[in-house]
Parts: structure tokens; sequence; C-alpha cells
């Protein structure tokens, strides 16, 4: 018989607990009893079966390959006996689920494990409890939502089971790494999960609302297994007995939840009183809102207004952006995306499509690094599906593709993938013969493609329609025939629009009012999603006059403050004169980043790159580097004037660029945090001052393996490695490192340093030379590199 | 709030700044409060003296070393305390170090003067549930010459991964990176040997602070 998840269905409670009273001690891992005393595993799952669980769990919650190093056992056999007990004492009585839990280590960018590794370890776990017999999967207690998103697409991929996905959320309605309830369940319902909840946790009692939350944000069956309350400290007994529990857990039936069990500190009495307690209920009416929604785990985003989306991250006529993908230099995208996030973008644009460009490999590359710094949803921009595919597999929430048109061979290429990984997508509304000239022809496009992506299983709210702006000092008349056209989908199609405005000016006057115009008039018509460059304030201010008209931005409230502090002068005025009476090594020891800019960028009329580096930008950083020697400033100030010297070199680079020279770079070295030590503030403190120096820092990361600091040294020719290790236990590997370098045919200098590393240590393990802080790194740079 | 401020002045080296240093860090130190405050779990364990250690009955748990039988010598129990900021506070740190190294150093700085308030806070409710009995100072695994090896111990039986989203990496690095583990003793007799100073931190030796003639103060 096939699980029927249409009624309430009773799961299981606590095991662990009850393997603690009959004999497991304290770090013993629980899933070896599965070999060791299958019997008592046997008994604690037949007391669940015969207390009306009607799923019970099989005893592999910590069951991973990493985690079962070392025990001489594989996953395959300690999943197959796990599934063989539960079967036998399931019976006829109730089902068996394959129970998964955290892998136990972190993942990218909170740990070092990546998302592919944590695949692996999730798609060994699901194929054998398929193979072994599991009717279904059950993971849960996750809190971080790329590694359960790194479960569920293992599980749909490597195996044909249901899968039941819950996460462990306090009283906040998050869970411990920031995820949100609503972009858990959209996120998960969208990559094919057959039931989302929540388990562990706090007790049912706290978990209403969030129940409450979850059934407005997902159409699926709603789990709720909580612990039964909170733990006594003295004694380790939770606060809940079954009653109680049992009655709190009946709200939670009310509030929507329909598939209902126990985690910490549950036993089969609670189970049997849950029954009692649910006994003639059946699911609650649920209240479900169909909007159109993108997120990342810590921000949900409902489309329920203009959502500006941020359109720098785009290589087409942008020269330092193009250099940067060429070079991998990553931070400077990075950069892009504070730049517009600060300015006001609700949703970046991510295309890195250039000549040269290997986008099926940088795309999800640069969608890792952002999503390490920014919270803000990405919309993924490219014309090569299998980047497209590439960077949704990596993407952590859900994202917006851009985009599909109305060619049938595009549509059959790009939809499916929208619908596996529950992405929304932009459709143009054009196709093989391009775009329509009226606006009859593209409404006709906008809805065939809705068509084809609701025959692929992707729900309305998700396709939004990009009716093209074409260049109004070309075609005069397209203006009028997309405005017409955004007006017809919003309005006869109920879509959202999305719409890069800007093109609509190329080649006039003031484009940036005939810019602002349009996309006002756009607005007006029902433009939800501008593609815009939000760095341009009167854009932003269109957008801000348009919320008040439209009623969003209630009370005016964030119109008033965005005028508030500067009625009508622009903020970059308001620096000027300051800057005007200020000279460029001063804006730089006081680290005044954008007075230092401005500076630099007057001064490069007259001066060359190389002489304002070498006579202004490098002596004020010696000053600012001496008064910290002697305790006059301190870190944060000696960083400030390295950043304001940052602002200097990004206009020095910005000129030679323009110019067609080389980069102004006194010598190359790598910086690494070694092996095992994923904390690295100290390296990047050391990189920021070093780069405003002017040396150029190929930057490995954390947690390097010795041999990936070798390789990179003799493929790049370097003379100089700085190694960073924060930990005592790390110390082995940076002498590792050290080691290997010393045997290169050519060995680099070696710099250590890091909290634990010292002089002595230092010497003994052979590096050249140590440096107590960033200072003492640069005048190790100065010697080698002259 | 006062002291989390100096405190964070103080582990950059910078105690009794004033001026902007100190406003900026004490607008850091508000927002830290309020986005992530430390959060904390304890569970207590029945103390035994044995020839290789101080046995923590409950944990299972053997603190080998002299810190561990100095500090517990008076005490029949035991209260593992797991205080952090959270995997937010990891977050906030990753997208300042992308911003503005400066920020990014004083947030640190912050950090962890907050999550030692987090812990200074939960000492107050376990003395609070204990009218009667002394607490001894805490003293954290690294500490002395109590192993680091103990944390995935003490993590275990605190429940923290579960409770707190707490996990320790293979080279026993906290994640997230602000969590402190501690072990404090209770004891119906007051304490006499105290864990404040320099003399038993493994960082002696080679300690920036304590080079300038400073220290961080706990």
């Amino acid at each position: 018989m096939a699980l029927d998840f249409s009624g309430l269905l009773l799961l299981d409670g606590a095991s662990g607990t009850m393997y603690q009273q009959q004999g497991l001690k304290p770090g013993e891992l629980p899933e070896m009893l599965n070999l060791q005393r299958p019997e008592l595993v046997e008994r604690v799952a037949r007391a669940y079966v015969e207390a009306g669980s009607q799923v019970i769990c099989t005893n592999t919650f910590g069951v991973n390959r990493r985690k079962l190093a070392g025990s001489g056992h594989r996953v395959s056999e300690v999943v197959l006996a796990a599934v063989t007990i539960a079967r036998r004492a399931a019976g006829d009585s109730a089902r068996v689920a394959l129970d998964v839990g955290p892998l136990g280590e972190l993942l990218e960018p909170m740990g070092s494990l990546t998302f592919e590794a944590a695949y692996d370890l999730f798609a060994e776990v699901m194929e054998a409890g398929e193979r072994a017999g599991a009717d279904l999967i059950l993971i849960e207690t996750m809190t971080d939502l790329y590694e359960t998103r790194a479960a569920l697409l293992a599980a749909k991929e490597r195996t044909s089971l249901p899968v039941l996905v819950s996460m462990s959320f306090d009283e906040t309605g998050r869970t411990f790494t920031g995820c949100t309830v609503a972009s858990m369940a959209r996120t998960l319902e969208g990559l094919g999960a057959d039931a989302v909840g929540v388990n562990c946790s706090v007790g049912p009692d706290s978990l209403r609302d969030i129940i409450a939350e979850m059934s407005r944000a997902t159409r699926l069956p709603i789990i709720a297994k909580p612990n039964a309350g909170l733990p006594d400290p003295s004694d380790g007994h939770y606060s809940l007995g079954a009653e109680d529990f049992a009655r709190a857990m009946a709200r939670l039936v009310e509030a929507g939840a329909t598939i209902i069990g126990g985690c910490c500190g549950t036993s089969p009495d609670y189970i049997r009183a849950l029954r009692a307690a649910v006994k003639g209920m059946g699911p609650a009416p649920r209240h479900y809102e169909a909007i159109s929604f993108v997120c990342t785990p810590t921000l949900p985003l409902p489309i329920t207004g203009v959502r500006p989306i941020g359109e720098r991250i785009n290589p087409t006529g942008k020269k330092r952006l193009q250099q940067a993908l060429l070079a991998g230099d990553l931070d400077y995208v990075t950069g892009l995306a504070l730049q517009q996030k600060d300015a006001g973008a609700a949703i970046l644009d991510v295309n890195v499509g250039y000549p040269g460009v290997d986008e099926v490999a940088l795309l999800p590359r640069v969608v890792k690094h952002l999503q390490a710094v920014i919270d803000l949803p990405l919309q993924l921009d490219s014309v090569n599906p299998d980047a497209l595919e590439a960077a949704l597999r990596v993407y952590n929430g859900k994202p917006a593709v851009n985009s599909v048109n109305g060619d049938e061979k595009n549509m059959a290429r790009i939809l499916p993938l929208v619908k596996k990984y529950g992405a929304a997508v932009v459709g143009l509304a054009m196709d093989e013969k391009g775009l329509p000239a009226s606006c009859g022809e593209r409404l006709d496009i906008a809805r065939r493609i809705l068509e084809r992506a609701r025959a692929c299983g992707i729900p309305k709210e998700d396709v939004w329609i990009d009716c093209l702006t074409l260049t109004v000092s070309a075609q005069q008349k397209q203006a009028a025939e997309t405005l017409e056209a955004l007006r017809r989908v919003r309005e006869e199609l109920g879509l959202q629009t999305v719409l890069g405005v800007s093109n609509i000016s190329f080649g006039l006057p003031n484009r940036v009012l005939m810019t602002q115009t349009f996309l006002t008039q756009a607005m007006a018509a029902g433009l939800t999603l501008p593609i815009i460059n939000p760095n341009q304030r009167e854009i932003m201010d269109a957008i801000a006059a348009h919320r008040v008209l439209s009623g969003e931005d209630v009370d005016s409230r964030d119109y008033v403050a965005r005028f508030a502090t500067a009625p009508g002068e622009p903020k970059a005025a308001a620096t000027a004169p300051a800057a005007a009476t200020m000279t460029l090594r001063e804006a730089i020891i006081r680290g005044l980043r954008a007075e230092a800019g401005a500076l630099a960028k007057a001064a490069l009329g007259t001066v060359s790159g190389l002489a304002l580096v070498e006579e202004q930008l490098i002596p004020a950083l010696d000053q600012v580097g001496a008064d910290y020697e002697r305790g006059a400033v301190f870190l944060p100030q000696l960083l400030s004037a390295a950043q304001a010297a940052q602002a200097v070199f990004a206009e020095v680079k910005e000129a030679m660029t323009s110019g067609g020279d080389r980069p102004v770079v006194r010598g190359r070295l790598i910086l690494a945090t070694v092996r095992g030590d994923i904390h690295d503030i100290g390296k990047n403190i050391v990189k920021t001052v070093l780069e405003n120096y002017g040396y150029e820092v190929l930057d490995l990361g954390r947690d390097v393996p010795p041999e990936t600091i070798a390789e990179t040294a003799v493929r790049e020719g370097i003379r100089l490695v700085g190694l960073s290790a924060l930990m005592t236990t790390t110390l082995p590997a940076m002498e590792e490192t050290v080691r290997l370098l010393r045997q290169l045919p050519e060995p680099p200098v070696t710099l250590v340093g890091g909290a634990v590393v010292t002089e002595e240590y230092a010497r003994r393990m052979g590096a050249d030379y140590y440096a107590k802080d960033a200072r003492a790194a640069v005048e190790v740079a100065r010697r080698v590199f002259g | 709030m006062a002291t989390v401020v100096d405190e964070a002045l103080r582990y950059l080296g910078a105690a009794g700044a004033g001026g902007q240093l100190r406003q900026d860090m004490a607008e850091l130190a508000e927002m830290l409060g309020e986005t992530c405050a430390p959060r904390h779990v304890y569970r207590e364990a029945t103390v035994r003296r044995k020839a290789e250690g101080v046995w923590l009955e409950e944990a299972g748990l053997l603190l080998t070393g002299r810190t561990a039988a100095v500090m517990l010598e008076s005490s029949d129990r035991a209260a593992v305390l797991v205080c952090t900021l959270g995997a937010r506070f990891d977050a906030l740190l990753r997208q300042w170090q992308a911003r503005d190294m400066a920020r990014a150093v004083m947030l640190d700085a912050c950090g962890s003067a907050w999550v030692e308030a987090g812990c200074d806070a939960a000492e107050e409710t376990i003395r609070a549930a204990h009218p009667g009995l002394y607490l001894t100072d805490r003293f954290s695994p690294g500490y002395g010459d109590l192993p680091l090896e103990l944390q995935p111990g003490l993590l275990a039986f605190t429940d923290a991964g579960r409770r707190l989203g707490v996990t320790a990496s293979g080279s026993l690095l906290m994640n997230p990176v602000k969590t402190v583990t501690a072990v404090i003793g209770l004891s119906g007799t007051m304490q006499r040997a105290r864990i404040r100073g320099c003399e038993g931190c493994m960082m002696k030796a080679r300690c920036a602070l304590r080079k300038r003639g400073d220290s961080c103060g706990t």
C-alpha cells in the first residue's frame, strides 16, 4: 500500500534516551547497537509499534561514512542491520522510515565541508536505505538549510522513496543558523519534499506559531515531532509529562500539523497518550498563501510590491569586472554585491558570461562566494543551461532564473530545471523569431510560456514575464508597446513583471532622467521587478516615491527617512568640502575611504599611478604603521587606513585599466590558513594590510591542505608564502606545510603567524620568518620583494 | 553593556580608549546584544576523584591534569556549561570582513566580550539554582592542563549540538566561533584556588596583551 499523507499519521518518539536507560554509555555511537545488540533496538521499536506508531524510524540518525570511520563497519552494513530490525518490529502494523540526521560536520561557509561532499555522504546512506527496504526517508533535526538541501537532493536523485524533511526551530521562529520558517518550507517544497516540519528544538507549547506560519508557507503535509519540553540541568529529565505533551500536540494538529510524534525526552507512553489525544481529529483547514517568493535562508522575500533587482554583476561593458572574472577575483564581485545591497537592491542578478570565462564552473563558484557574505536572494542569469543547472544546484534557498523564452526548444531545456530546483523563472516575451513588434504578440508568447511552465508543474506565481525594453531613440513607438504589453501581462495573466529599464535611454543625453521617467511609467503600468542600477540615486528615488503612491510605504515612513538626512543634496556633495581642505595623506591616515578615493581620482589627472602610490600612499601607511607600533593608534585604525588606501588603489587600477597599463604590483604572494583551521580573521587582517601596500595576495582561504599550497606556489611561481594557524591542534599542519614547501626545487620564502605561533616555534618548524602582526608581515614582504 | 565595551577594547589592546573608537564599539555591542545575544545550556554531573583524574560520572568524562584536580578538590558536583553567540554572529563577521576589516576586528573583539558576559550570566543562573553552595571559577579545555580533547565530550553531555547548534571540528575548533565550554565546580565550601590571571593560561608564553603588560582580564 502506498503511504497516505492525507490524514493524521503517527510517528514514533525518542530512542536514544531509551537505549541509555538500557545500558548505552555516553560517547558510544547508538548506531553500533544495530550490530551489537539488535534485540535492544528491536525492543524499543516494537514498543513504539505497540503504542500506535504508524511509522517507526530506523536507528540511523548519525550514520555516515565519516562518523563510522574507525568503527570497522560500513554504512551499507549498519543501515541494512537497522532497516532489518525496524522491519521486524514493524511487521504489518507500521512503515519503516530511514532516519537521517545532520552530518555532524558543518558545511561551507560555516565549516569546511563542501556541498558536493555533503551530498555524497548523504547519497550513500539514502541508497543503502532503499536497498535495505525502507519505505520512506525522514531527514530530521537539521539546522542548516544548505545541508538539508544536500540531503533532500540526494534522497530525490538517488532513491524513489517519499521524503519527509524536518528542521529544528527555536521559539524565535528561526533555526540556529538563522533559517526562517518561510525560507525552509518554500525552498524544500520547491525541491520536491513530500512533507516538511519541525522536530526537536523546544516543547510543543512553543511551536504553535511556527506550525501556523508553516501552514501558510506550504501546501505540503506538516510534521511536528518536538521534545518533551526542556531537560532539567540537574538530572537530564524533560519537563513535560506524557499527558501534557499530548494535549499540547493536539493544539499543533489544530494549527495544521498532521504527521506527529515526539523527539528527545519522549517514550512509547507519550505516543500512546498522543494517539488518545488526537483520536477523532482530522487535518485542520489550511491557509496556504500562493505568493511569488524568492529567498536565502535568513531572508525570505515575498514579492508583494516593487522589488528592485540590481544589475551590476554583469560583465557586458564593464572592463574592471571582466578583468576580475578572468582573474577569478571574486572579492571584487562581492564588493559589487555589497554596494548594491547598501543602495537598496532587493534581489541581485548574477551574470558572469564573458569570452574566456568557463561559465559552468564560474557561475556556481560566484554563487557560493556571494551567499557566504550576502543575504539577498539571487537571480541566476545565463544563456547556458549547464551553467544555470550548476548554479541552481549550489544555491542556498529559492532563486530566480534569468531566463527562458518562447522558443519551444529553449523551454524544453530550461523549464524542467526550474521545476526540479524549485526556482522562479523570468520568461522573455520573445522566441526564435525574435522580439515581436506588437504588444498582442508579446502577450501570446507570455501566455505560451506560462502554459508550458504549468505543464511542467511550475506554479503560476513562479513565472515572471519580461516584456523587453527597446531603445527609444532608435524605435520610438516601441516604448508604448512595451508598457502596454506589461500592463496586459499584469491584468490578463496576473503575473509578476520584470523589465531591464536602462536600455530605454541609450544614445540620449541626460540618460538618468529618461530612464527614471520610463521606470515611473512602467511601475504605474504594473512593473514589480525592475532590473536597475541601484547605485543611481534618481532611480531608487523614483522607486521610493512609487511605493508611497501605491500605498506600500505606509505613512511615507521610508520615503521620509530616505530624504530626511540629506534634503535635496546628493550625498557625494556633502563630503566634497571636507575633501577640498584635506591632503591625500591625511585622508589615508584618518581612514576616510570616500575622501581618499576622491582625492586620488583628482590627483591622477596630473600624477602617474605609480608616483601616487610610492610618494603619497606608502608614506601615509608607514606613518600609521609606526603610530600603531608605539600604541598611539589601534588595530581598527590601522585597518581603516589600509582600507582608505584600498580606495586609492581602486582608483589607480581603474585609471591604469582604462589607460591600458598593467596594474601596479609590488610582488605576488600566497596567504592561507592551514589545514584544520577554519577561523581566518587573522589571515584576512594581514591580507588587507598587504594588499594596500600594493602586494598581490593569492588568498587560498582556510583549511588549506599543504599540497594545495605547494602546488599553487609552483604553478604561480610564488616567492613568498604566508601561513596562519590559530590552534595548537593545527600547528602540526603548519609544520607539514613548511616542510613540503622547503622540499620544492625552488622553495619559496615562508612566513608564519597566528595566535599560537611564536618566534621560537617558527624557528623550530623551519619557517624563514615569523610575523607577530600585519605590520610585521609588511616588513617581511619588503625584505623579500625589495 | 559598559563592561562588554571595556572588555572588547581591552582585547584589542586599546583599554581605556575613548573617542570614536569607544563610541563605535558601544554601537557594535548594542547591535550584537539585539541580534546575537548569548545563549547557554548547562548540565550537572557527579564528581568522583580517581587516581587518574576527576571523573564526571553522568558525562562519562575523565578530566585529567592538575587544573581539574585543584579546581574541583572540594566539589561533589560540577556543572558543564556551553555558551554561544550562535551562527548568526559568524555570518555577520563574514559580511564585515568583506565590507570593512577595521569594523570586523572590532566585531570580533566585541563578540568575545559578549560570550564571556553570557558565561557570567549563566553562572548567576546556576548560582540561583543552588542556594547555599559556592561556585568555583569556571575553567575550560585548553586552560592550564585541561585537555582540548574534552570538547566533543562536553558538547555531547550537554547535547549542545541539538540545543545550541554547537559543534567541534576534527581539529577541536568550536563552531560557531564565539562559543565557550567550561566546567564549574559546586561546593559546600568557598573555593580557594582561583583561575583568574595569566598563571594557568595556555597562551601565557605568547599572549600579545601580556607582552604589552596588559591582560585579557580573565
